[in-house]
């Protein structure tokens, strides 16, 4: 008798569920039908830069800020890489999702010997993201392989893949993987269409801006930086911007004494 | 006092919907104005207006066609799928519903044979635009 009324609820549900939806489909034809609405405003087809299959290696992504250009108190390149990725804002620093943020000389860099560093340097604050090391622990460590090594330099999650065990985020040196420990989109403020979000019980973090890099843009926090404190291009490409300022200046890497050869580099 | 109160409630719901409507109006009219379309790299790369199979093939097959390219696209970065007559799409969910874009073109089938994929946990489904 249990289990009838249990189905008779189940239907219901089931029939008053598609009841609404089929009322919100038949309003919103209504409106694409009249014009005010475009009819499709799902993730567009972007084209590809590269249509081609890419070759494994040829590139190697890297980064190098400018800690020095970097402005007190400005957070442009953390909300826009945020907004862009519809990264969940949970107050709770346990349930805290982040793919970049900003630090202190002392968080960011604890093995450089900081007794000699000036105030200033103590005082200023450093943006920290993935280091999309090129011997990244997180990807050895991974046992279902959804985090990988991109053909690109890129350590990227598959969230296809990711089962939630969560070894990678203590494998990371830096801290930069965080868990959806509840669904995320709960706590998306200003969702983006052209970005999917991710769902509770996987791992996420910076991805390089691999879905901008396809269409040919530069990374969300590149772009919007309002000091250009930031440079981003191809290591492997002896012309390229990053690779003359890397030349042409002193550079620090996050803990370089692990081994993980990390692509992101800080002038300080 | 009855029908009183369901015409209040229907010219509530009139008023409601007139009201959503010209405000998505007046959101996408801005939106389209502020950011003018850039021309993109290679254009004549994708063509998505065609269908990318057979009809038959697609309903017993798109999911292993998706996963497909999933993986191709994830891992490998192999992002355009050659049709067997030569034809180029970009491999992207955006393709298949550009097309399929009734609100109800996966739901009412899937509902019918009870399958629940996971596709719209993270990317978003066309019952949830705009």
């Amino acid at each position: 008798m249990s289990s009838l009324a249990d189905g008779n609820t189940m239907m219901n549900e089931q029939r008053r569920e598609f009841i609404k939806k089929t009322a919100l489909g038949v309003f919103a034809g209504l409106g694409a039908a009249s014009g005010l609405v475009p009819a499709f405003s799902l993730e567009k087809t972007a084209l590809p830069v590269w249509d081609e299959k890419p070759v494994p290696g040829k590139i190697r992504w890297g980064m190098l800020i400018d800690t020095r250009k970097c402005k007190e108190g400005c957070q442009q390149c953390v909300a826009a890489c945020h907004h862009e990725h519809n990264v969940p804002a949970f107050k709770n620093r346990r349930e805290e999702i982040r793919w970049s943020w900003k630090n202190s000389y002392k968080n960011v860099f604890p093995t450089a010997d900081n007794a000699a560093a000036s105030k200033e340097i103590q005082n200023r604050t450093f943006l920290s993201l993935c280091n999309h090391c090129a011997d990244s622990p997180c990807t050895q460590i991974c046992p279902t392989g959804a985090t990988f090594k991109r053909w690109d330099g890129i350590v990227e999650i598959d969230y296809h893949r990711c089962v939630g065990c969560r070894f990678c985020m203590p494998a990371c040196p830096y801290g930069s993987l965080s868990f959806n420990w509840q669904d995320p989109r709960t706590a998306i403020v200003d969702p983006v269409t052209v970005y999917p979000t991710r769902q509770q019980g996987v791992v996420e973090k910076c991805n390089f801006c691999s879905d901008r890099l396809i269409k040919g843009l530069q990374p969300a926090c590149v772009e919007v930086c309002p000091e250009q404190a930031l440079v981003f291009g191809d290591l492997n490409d002896p012309a390229s911007d990053i690779r003359v300022l890397l030349e042409s200046n002193v550079t620090m890497q996050r803990k370089p004494e692990l081994g993980t050869k990390p692509s992101v580099f800080y002038i300080i | 006092m009855e029908v009183m109160m369901k015409s209040r409630k229907l010219l509530w719901l009139v008023i409601f919907a007139a009201i959503s409507l010209f405000a998505a109006f007046y959101l996408f009219r801005n939106g389209e104005a502020e950011t003018p379309q850039k021309p993109l790299a290679r254009v004549s790369v994708v063509d998505s207006t065609k269908c990318i199979a057979p009809k038959e093939f697609m309903r017993a097959n798109h999911m292993q066609v998706l996963q497909g390219w999933e993986r191709s696209v994830v891992r490998d970065g192999d992002r355009v799928h050659i049709a067997s007559n030569g034809s180029r799409f970009q491999k992207s969910l955006g393709t298949c519903l550009g097309c399929h874009n009734n609100r109800l073109f996966c739901y009412n089938c899937h509902s019918y044979a009870n399958v629940k994929p996971k596709c719209w946990n993270c990317h978003l489904s066309p019952m949830e635009t705009p």
